[in-house]
This record gives C-alpha cells, structure tokens and sequence, in this order.
C-alpha cells in the first residue's frame, strides 16, 4: 500500500486528544491506515443491520453478503490472478448440491457447509492440470464450457435429481440466521482474501498476472501459484453455493449451476473495482440495489446490466472504489504538488 | 553473496563458472545461435558483442532458460542445468535483465525485489527479505523510490531496477542484456560505475552490449557473435580494432577498416554528388522531419531529430543499433506516434495520420524484417496495396516482375517458401506497388549474403535513375554510401552527422559513432 | 448405454455427418473472427438466435419460405455486427484481451435480454416440413433439413472460401490477420477491414441460425449453447482455419451422435462439451490446425 506524506507541522501542533497525536505520529511515521475508521464503521453498520432489518431486508443483506463473499474469491484468482474464470457456477452449484445430500444424510449444518467448499475445492484441483495450459481467453471460455457440461451432467442424471432437483429435508436457519451464516461467510471471504494478498503468495500471483515469463525467471513456480488461489477461491465459492441452497431450501442444476452467477459476479467485481480488497463490497450493494430499483422492470434488468458494465469497462475501467483511489490519489499529489 | 578473492597469480578455481558448450537454438527454419562455446571463469566479467541478429538476447534467454536449447549443454559450476526450466535456474543462481525492462507494472519497487527474495534458493523470513531487500535498493540508488509502482519510473530507474531485482535472487551469475541502450551519456556513465562495483557481490557477469563504451571500460574478456556464430574472442581492445569485427558491424571489406564506398554498377561516385550540393537546395522536398522527438518501447527514441529527402534523392540514414532509425522510419509512416515535432510529406502535414492514409500520399515503407505476407503468395502480396483499376494494377505487377524475374518464376508460391533475398525482393516490390514518390527502405541488407546484397542494390539502383526518392536504412554503411546522395547519422536517438557520403566517410567520427570511443585513433586519409 | 445395431450405428454415422455440416455452419462466423479479429466473441450465439427469430418472424408475417427470407435476414444481421463491432469493440484494441471479452460477454447478456423482452421467453420453432420429415436412403433415414442445412453448409463454406482466396478483399483480409502493422502500412484500412469481416461473420451466423431454428427449438438463451458447440468445432478444427471449421463441425457431429447412441439421447449436448474439453486440454491447436503463433 502507498505510505502517506509526511504531515505538516501545523497537524502535528494541533493535536489534541492522545488518540489524535498518536494518529498524527503514526501518520508521521506513514505506517497509519486512513480507513480504519472506515472500516470500523462498516463494521458497526453490518452488526447492528439485521437488529432493526425487516425479512425482506435480511433477505438482501444475505444476498449482498454471499455476493460479497463469492466477488473476493472472484477477484482473487480474476483480478490479482489474472484467471478470469466464466465458469464460477460449476463450483457454486457443487457446494449447493453437496450440502442437499449430505443433510439429507444428516449431516449438521456446519460440516455440510465446509463440506460444499471442499468438495468444490477438490474439483477444482482435479480440472487444474488441464486448464492452467490454457491462457487468457481460452482459459475463460473453457470455464464456461465446464460449467455448462456440469450443469447437463446433473440435468441428465437422475442420482440428483436430474432437472427437478432436491428438496433440503433438514432443517434450514432462520433468515437471521442465515444472515449470520453469511456474514461469517463474507468476513472470512474478505480475511482470508486478504491474508492471502499480505502472503508471499499474492505477490508471485500479482507478478504471474504481469508477466508470467518473467516471473518464473524470479523463480516463481507457476503452476503452484495458480493451484492454492484457484483451489482456495473454489472452496469459498463451494461454501457459498452451500448457504445459497439453505436460503432457497432446495437445488436444482438451471439455478445452482446457472450462468446468471457469473453475470452477477462479473458485475459485482467489475462495477465494485477489480484487483481491489474493498471493490466487492461496494459492487454487491451497487448490484443488489440494482435489481430493486429496476423491480418495477424486471425484464431489462440484465440488458442494463451489460450496458453498465460496456460503459464501465470502457470509460472507468477500475471499477467505482478503484476510480475513487486513483482519483483521490491524484488530487493529493496535486494538492502536494500546488504548495 | 559471495566474494571473489582471486587475485591475479594465484591458481585458478575448479572448471569454469559458466559453460556453454555447442549451444543451438533455431526459430523455425533459421538457426538464431549455431553451435556457440563461451566460458564465463569464476570472477570475470564477460561482454557479448555482435552486430544486429547476431543471437546475443537469443544466447541470453537460453542461458535463463526462456527457451529451449536445440543443441549443446549448458553448464554452471559443474553442473548441468540444460534440461531445467526457467524457474529452477534461478533457484540456482542465474539472475537476468531484459533489453526492454520488465518490471512488473502493477508491482512496487520494493515488491519487485521481495517476489526475488521470497523464490529464491533458501527460505528467507519475512523480516530478513525486508532487509537485504532495502539494503540492496540503497546500493542501486533506488532506495527513495522503494514505494512507487514501476510504470511510473523513467527508463534508468528501471533498468536500476531489474539489475536490483536480479541481484535480490543472490545469483552465482548475472546475465545483463543491453543494460545501456536508450540511455544518455552520463546516464551510461553511471551504470558503468555500477556494473563494475557488482564484481564483488557475484561470482561472474556476462554482458550483451551494444553501447561499446560500455564493453571496453567494464569487460575483461569479450566474445564477438555474428548470425549465430562465434566470430573472434579476446580483450576488448584486441576484439575492437580486429578488422573483421569491424567488417561485421560496418559491413566494410576493406582490410583496414576504413569503410568506402561500395561500388554499384550504374551509379556515378558519390562525389559528383558532393558537386551537386547547391543544386539540392533548389530541388523540392518530399519529406520533411521536423524537430521530431519519440517514444518507443518505454524508451526515449528519438531527440529533436530533423531529416529532409528531396525529389529524386537518395538519402542514407545511419548508425548503430539502438540509434532510432528504425523508430524515425516508423514515425514517418505512421506506426509509431511522434511526442513533438511534425512530419510533412509532399507539402502535408501527416504527423498524426494513420499508415494507410500515408500511404495513399506516395510514402512507402520496406520495414524492418521484411514483414511479407507468408501465408499469401507472391503475387497476392504484390495485389494487396493496389487499390485502383485491374489494368493499373496488371501494368505495376509488370513493372515489379521486369525488375525481379525471380519473383515472376516463383508467382504462385507463398511468401513462407522465399528465401531470405527473395523475400526482400518481394517486399520492395510490394512498395513498389502502390506507385510511391518516396520509399523508405529498413535495414533491407540484414541476414543476406553478399551476392544477394549486390543484386538488391542493383535494382535500387534502376529505382532511383527512374526518379524515385529513397530514405535507405542500412547498417552496411558501405552500401549505403555508394548509393546516396545525401547522409544522415543518428546516435542515441539524436543527430550526430550529415553531410555529403564523400565527406561523411572521410571524417574519423563515423567509426567512432559504430565502434565507440574504445576503438583506435582511425590514421586520416584522404580517398 | 447399449451397443446399438448396426443400421442404428449407419444412421447415427450419416445423421452426425450431415448435423456435423450445420454446426460447422454455426461455427464459421466464431472462427473468421478469432482468426481475423484474434478475440472470441462471446455473443457469437446471439447473433445466431437473432438470426433464427427473424427467420421465424419472416414466416409468419411473410409466409415466404425463411430460406428465401435469408437474402434480407442475413445482411440485416450482417449490418448489426457491423455497428456493434465499429463502435463497441473498436475503441477497446488498444487495451487487451480481457476487456474485450468482457465487453462480448456483457453484449451477449445484453442480446439474451432483449431477445426475452422483444420476443418472450417462450420456445419456438420455425415450423417448415422438411423440419419434420425424413428421407429414407436404403435402410436408414435421414431428416431432411439436415440434408439442407449440409448443402448450405457446403455452399457458403465455398462462397467463403472463394471471397477469401480469390478476391480482394480476401487478399486484405488475410493480410490483416496475419500482420495488421504491415497491412496498414501498405494502405490497407485495417479496422474497416475487421468491421465487415465482423458484420460478414454474423451473417453467417443468422444463416446457420435460420437452420437451427428449422431443425430444432429455440428460445432467447439459446445462443450460449451455440456458442459453446461454435467454440468446440473452432478447436477441433484448427483455430482461425476455415476450412478446419467444416472437418471441425462433422467430426463434432459423428461423435455426438454416436455417442448419443450408445448412452442416450439426452447426453448429445454433454458428450460435445466433454469431447471439447478433452481436445482443449490435450491439443490446443485442434485436430486438423496447427499452432498459430
């Protein structure tokens, strides 16, 4: 991250209370983090939100979170990773048909969801050989063919189902529980994020991103790399899709393994700013809010998203919070510079 | 890092550090390194030298490991890395910079150096890799920008920084590429300082220049590659003034050096030309560069350059590799953007049109590598710049096979079939097909044999007497000077010389402008 | 699975033959454009479908045979892919492949959302007998909209395989491709070039899409199904080679339809999602290519 100026004197004179000074001098010494009042207020915002929330409201805050959780391990492996993966729904609808049979076996709640993740996971490093010889945008259109193969898989058997699916025969949580259930999901979503992005492991997967050549010639072992984000991103993706089908208390492929995952998620990371750790938070409230304001027209809600998203690829490519950087990154420097 | 203590009369250490042994890497049908042996010893610093397409960046990414060898071994302290991949040899201890920087654009600075850190041979804490990681920015003088992203760093921090970055892998060897091209005078000045002072953090360095100044003050030993293969070996000093390393880069045959004009069969001695100079003011120009500064590849290309062609004139465009010819020939027709300046082309502004519609004002351009189309046949590609009548286009296609019969017997081949004189041949008479007034001609000598040069020169030769205006690109200075009428000579992406060919090759700075400041005292002559 | 007779298996041999021809049709715009433009149009479905509910809607109103019907529905497509290309993918060269990609993935939510809201999502099929009935050669029959859509298949891979060897703009097409730098700079207008060879590609596109919407249903989210089984008949055929297209769809088309008769009718679309994966991973460059740059 960018260390801040050295402050003025006049804010280090002025400091009053002791939090401030020792803001002041950990703002001298540029090791502060200016958002963390940010993030303190968010945090408040997200505990108290289902205390004085409606149903319906809880209802779109779990749909924010589990959006939240699945666009940090979007934008793990797509926008630091460079893997821009159209086939998300083929680890979504794992997890949400691995949950389905393992709590119609009785399984609790908490194993099934991890469960989901890791079976996602597990897929996910199966197919990895085979796609990691695939670059760019081969790569990406191999990630929808599998997730549209997986989804005639199950269609067509009938061991799941087939196209009628399963009904959840345990007991599913409460709408405030499952809204806990996702903000667990969405903050571990985030932390392990960013964890990852602090790890030695991010910088070899942010430099395969820019130059895979030249970082293999920096010793960095690229297939390795790709495999812990790829397979990391799965299981979060795995678990979500789990938590999806207690929200809907049933699976079926055309909605486990739908496409309109990946056109939701494309739209939560682009929108919110890829390669960003705050840029999913903000897309999932941008596109939830979306769907809500154009309830009243449900039909051209996708055609307004796709000519949102072409506009926002073409003209503010980072994304809302990545413009909202750079461009408060430009004012400073001028601000800097006009002294 | 390790110390070097070898100090001169004591026993040599166990076998070399590097070895290359009967390396070959082929692209296709063409062999870029043929059967090249090179030794680095433990303690050396050991330069590369060779005139354009001699293999020197090939021989680099086959050392690192970013291809793959055809043939031979490659051997680094006893051992034999020649089946490893790019990222195990750098766990061993290869370090390497890129002609064109790399640096990760999205990364900062210091990230550069800990991606080295952390991939490297041993494990490093956290708190270590830090360390070592500042430490060594502090000694490349990057330490105030440790926190900047790298595309935002000009072209010597960058080149500091990938020289950072491969000493942050701790290497045993260090491979650096054109570590001077693009930069300035007391910018290459630095980097000397700084090469040099690597000595004593590693156990070797082998140098691919071209910048010869570079050669001479940093190397103890220099090989010289030409087309692949191993020319000469020595010091820098005995490998300069070799005549035959001088013909490599000069293109000269004369035995002393002194590069003369070549005689082309139909065209009068360029001194009559040197007569002609008050004549030329008076004749129109076709092609005027004004002031013309550019950027390519990140680097600063071109400095206030001017340059003029008259009708009917050719005018030879000099110097060595990295000089900005081929970048002015590419701002000319429009592929590359000029940042200041303007070029007018028959009385127009064309500075910032796109290539087709220079193209339709009668500018051609033979690029540099040819540039054919392989998978159309000789007579498509001839067809795909006329864009008038059939008749017109029957009319030009008869002209083109008057002047290369070769082209006619081969018609319906496709370009991939030609060989490399042939596919010259095809794309001047491709230029020719849209009927210019002026033609800029790239390098069109580069990778033929003699007799083939002869032949090409001869037609360009025809051109000009039928009044064509040339802009000739040549590293051949030779060849060069026996057709033009008019010379200009870049360095290092600004104007060196021009003048008369007569007068330009009479003078000492030419050579010294090829072979750097190195070289010895050229004795004045008078031809 | 059963191991079907061998009148079946002649019949599946034949029927994936002649099918292999209509998805090579429904594939030859995807493989101009990637090897032309080198991006992968991820709308490439919905200019098909655009192409079959014109088709159907030609009938209706018309009650003019859609085959006929191509001469208007064709360029009408033709010139959709023009505007898009020239104003939507133009701007976007400098800047890599992903945007593109993406800029094509959100043009096909787009096209699929329009679809549903001009069109509804119902399921249609453009009802024409020869959609229906079979001919029968010797022991085995064959529907005969296959046979069509074989012979058209036959047809525009020539007229395309003429414009591209024998005209001029082929000339510059081609040289386009393989060398955009050199290409402009010998005067020919290169983006020009990629927008009629995009418009040129979704025509034959909506042609491949009027046949498809003969011989089977169709409904507005149809198009990602084509572009998968378009995509499939690229990489078997040798990326960007036209004429590895047409090898591409027949080989894609006996295997599915063997295959569906050994595990089931329903496994079709599934067997050539499988095939294209394995080919995908095993051999990039295709069956009958060869690797390109």
């Amino acid at each position: 991250m960018t260390n801040t100026p050295a402050p003025t004197t006049s804010a280090v004179e002025h400091g009053t209370s002791s939090a401030a000074s020792r803001l002041s001098r950990a703002l001298a010494a540029g090791r502060a983090r200016p958002w963390l009042p940010l993030l303190a207020a968010g945090a408040v915002v997200v505990i108290v939100y289902p205390f004085l929330a409606s149903t319906y409201l809880l209802q779109i805050g779990f749909q924010i979170l589990l959006y939240v959780a699945i666009g940090e391990a979007w934008n793990l492996i797509a926008g630091y990773g460079g893997m821009v993966s159209l086939g998300s729904a083929a680890f979504i609808g794992t997890g949400a048909y691995t949950l389905a049979e393992l709590t119609g076996h009785g399984f609790p709640l908490v194993a099934a969801v991890v469960a989901g993740g890791a079976i996602a996971a597990v897929f996910a490093a199966a197919i990895s050989p085979a796609m990691f010889r695939l670059r760019g945008v081969y790569f990406s259109v191999a990630t929808l063919a599998l997730a549209e193969a997986l989804l005639l898989l199950i269609s067509t058997i009938s061991t799941f189902g087939g196209t009628t699916g399963l009904l959840l025969r345990s007991a599913v949580p409460s709408y405030l529980g499952l809204y806990w259930w996702g903000l667990g999901c969405a903050a571990l979503s985030t932390a392990i994020v960013v964890w990852l992005l602090r790890s030695r492991l991010s910088l070899a997967l942010r430099a395969i991103r820019d130059d895979q050549d030249v970082a293999q010639e920096m010793g960095v072992h690229a297939f390795r790399t790709k495999l812990v984000a790829f397979v990391l991103a799965s299981f979060i993706m795995g678990a979500a899709g789990a938590l999806q089908s207690l929200n809907t208390a049933y699976v079926e492929p055309s909605g486990s393994f739908s496409l309109q995952w990946t056109i939701d998620i494309v739209t939560v990371v682009i929108i919110g700013g890829m390669a960003t750790r705050v840029g999913p938070w903000i897309g999932a409230v941008f596109t939830v809010v979306l769907v809500q304001v154009l309830a009243s027209y449900p039909d051209i809600h996708d055609a307004i998203t796709g000519v949102i998203l072409i506009l926002v690829i073409r003209f503010a490519p980072r994304g809302i919070w990545g413009t909202a950087v750079t461009t408060s990154a430009r004012i400073r420097a001028r601000g800097a510079r006009g002294e | 890092m390790h110390a070097v203590s070898n100090p001169p009369g004591s026993p040599p250490r166990r076998g070399a550090l590097l070895d290359v042994a009967g390396v070959t890497k082929r692209f296709g049908a063409v062999a870029a390194i043929d059967g090249v042996d090179l030794s680095v010893p433990f303690g050396e610093i050991h330069g590369v030298i060779g005139p354009n397409g001699a293999g020197k960046t090939t021989l680099i990414g086959l050392i690192s490991g970013a291809h793959r060898l055809d043939g031979g071994r490659i051997v680094l302290d006893g051992r034999d890395i020649t089946g490893l991949d790019a990222a195990s040899r750098a766990r061993l201890g290869i370090g390497r910079t890129h002609q064109v920087p790399r640096t990760f654009p999205q990364l900062t600075v210091l990230e550069n150096l800990l991606l080295a850190q952390h991939n490297g041979a041993r494990v490093r804490s956290r708190h270590r890799a830090m360390a070592t990681s500042r430490e060594i920015l502090a000694r490349t003088g990057l330490a105030d920008a440790a926190g900047r992203q790298t595309r935002d760093l000009p072209l010597l921090s960058r080149k500091r920084l990938e020289l950072a970055r491969a000493l942050a892998l701790e290497p045993r060897i260090l491979l650096l590429d054109e570590i001077g091209a693009g930069l300035s005078e007391p910018e290459v000045e630095e980097l000397i300082t700084l090469v040099a002072s690597l000595r004593s953090q590693v156990d070797g360095i082998l140098l691919v220049e071209h910048v010869l100044d570079v050669v001479t003050a940093a190397c103890d030993n220099v090989t010289v590659l030409e087309l692949g293969r191993v020319l000469v070996r020595g010091t820098p000093a005995q490998v300069l003034s070799d005549a035959a390393v001088a013909a490599a880069y000069m293109g000269t045959t004369a035995a002393a050096g002194e590069p003369q004009a070549a005689r082309t069969p139909g065209v009068p001695p360029s001194q009559a030309a040197a007569e002609n100079s008050v004549a030329r003011a008076e004749r129109p120009p076709v092609l005027i560069v004004d002031e013309v500064s550019a950027h390519y590849g990140g680097v600063r290309a071109l400095r206030s350059v001017s340059v003029e062609v008259r009708q009917g004139e050719v005018v030879a465009l000099l110097g060595a590799n990295g000089a900005g010819k081929t970048t002015l020939a590419n701002v000319v027709t429009g592929i590359v953007r000029a940042d200041t300046g303007s070029i007018i082309a028959h009385g127009v502004d064309v500075t910032r049109f796109p290539p087709h519609e220079i193209s339709a004002l009668g500018v051609a351009h033979c690029m540099e590598g040819r540039r054919i189309f392989g998978d159309l046949s000789v007579e498509e590609n001839l067809k795909v710049p006329a864009a008038v009548g059939r008749r017109t286009v029957q009319e030009r296609l008869e002209r083109v096979y008057d002047l290369f019969p070769e082209l006619a017997e081969l018609r319906r081949r496709p370009g991939t079939a030609l060989s490399g004189g042939q596919q010259q041949m095809l794309a001047i008479g491709r230029a020719l097909m849209s009927d210019p007034s002026l033609i800029l001609f790239d390098e069109i000598s580069l990778g033929l044999a003699p007799v083939v040069i002869q032949r090409i020169y001869e037609s360009l030769a025809r051109l000009r007497s039928s009044g064509t205006a040339m802009l000739l690109i040549e590293q051949n200075v030779e060849r060069a000077l026996g057709l033009a009428d008019y010379v200009y000579v870049l360095s290092r992406g600004s104007l060196a010389l021009s003048g008369h060919p007569a007068a330009v090759q009479q003078g000492p700075e030419l050579r010294g402008l090829y072979l750097g400041a190195g070289g010895p005292d050229p004795s004045p002559s008078v031809r | 699975m059963y191991l079907p007779t061998a009148t079946a298996t002649e019949q599946a041999l034949l029927q994936g033959f002649l099918l292999g021809g209509l998805y090579a049709l429904t594939a030859l715009g995807l493989s101009l454009v990637l090897g032309v433009l080198r991006i992968i149009n991820l709308a490439h479905g919905e200019f098909l479908i655009l192409g079959a509910f014109l088709g159907y809607y030609w009938l209706q109103r018309t009650g003019v045979d859609p085959l006929l019907g191509l001469v208007v529905v064709a360029p009408v497509v033709a010139g959709v892919g023009f505007v898009v290309q020239r104003w939507a993918l133009s701007p976007l060269v400098r800047h890599g492949d992903e945007p593109a990609l993406l800029t094509t993935f959100s043009l096909s939510i787009i096209g699929q959302n329009l679809f549903i809201i001009l069109f509804t999502a119902d399921s249609r099929l453009i009802n024409r007998s020869y959609g229906f009935r079979a001919l029968r050669i010797g022991a085995v029959s064959v529907p005969e909209i296959y046979l069509i859509s074989f012979a058209a298949a036959l047809v525009i891979f020539g007229a395309v395989h003429l414009l591209m060897q024998h005209s001029a703009f082929g000339r510059q097409v081609r040289a386009s491709a393989e060398d955009p730098v050199a290409a402009a700079v010998v005067g020919v207008r290169v983006r020009r070039v990629h927008a009629l060879t995009f418009a040129l590609a979704a025509g034959c596109a909506a042609i491949g899409g009027v046949l498809a919407g003969i011989a089977f249903s169709f409904d507005a989210t149809t198009g990602t199904s084509y572009l998968l089984t378009g995509f499939a008949v690229v990489v078997l055929g040798g990326l960007g080679s036209v004429a590895g297209t047409l090898g591409g769809g027949i080989v894609l088309g006996v295997v599915e339809s063997v295959g569906a008769a050994v595990f089931g009718d329903g496994y079709l679309d599934f067997i050539g999602l499988m095939v294209f994966l394995v080919i995908l991973a095993l051999r990039p460059q295709g069956i009958f290519g060869w690797a390109r740059r």
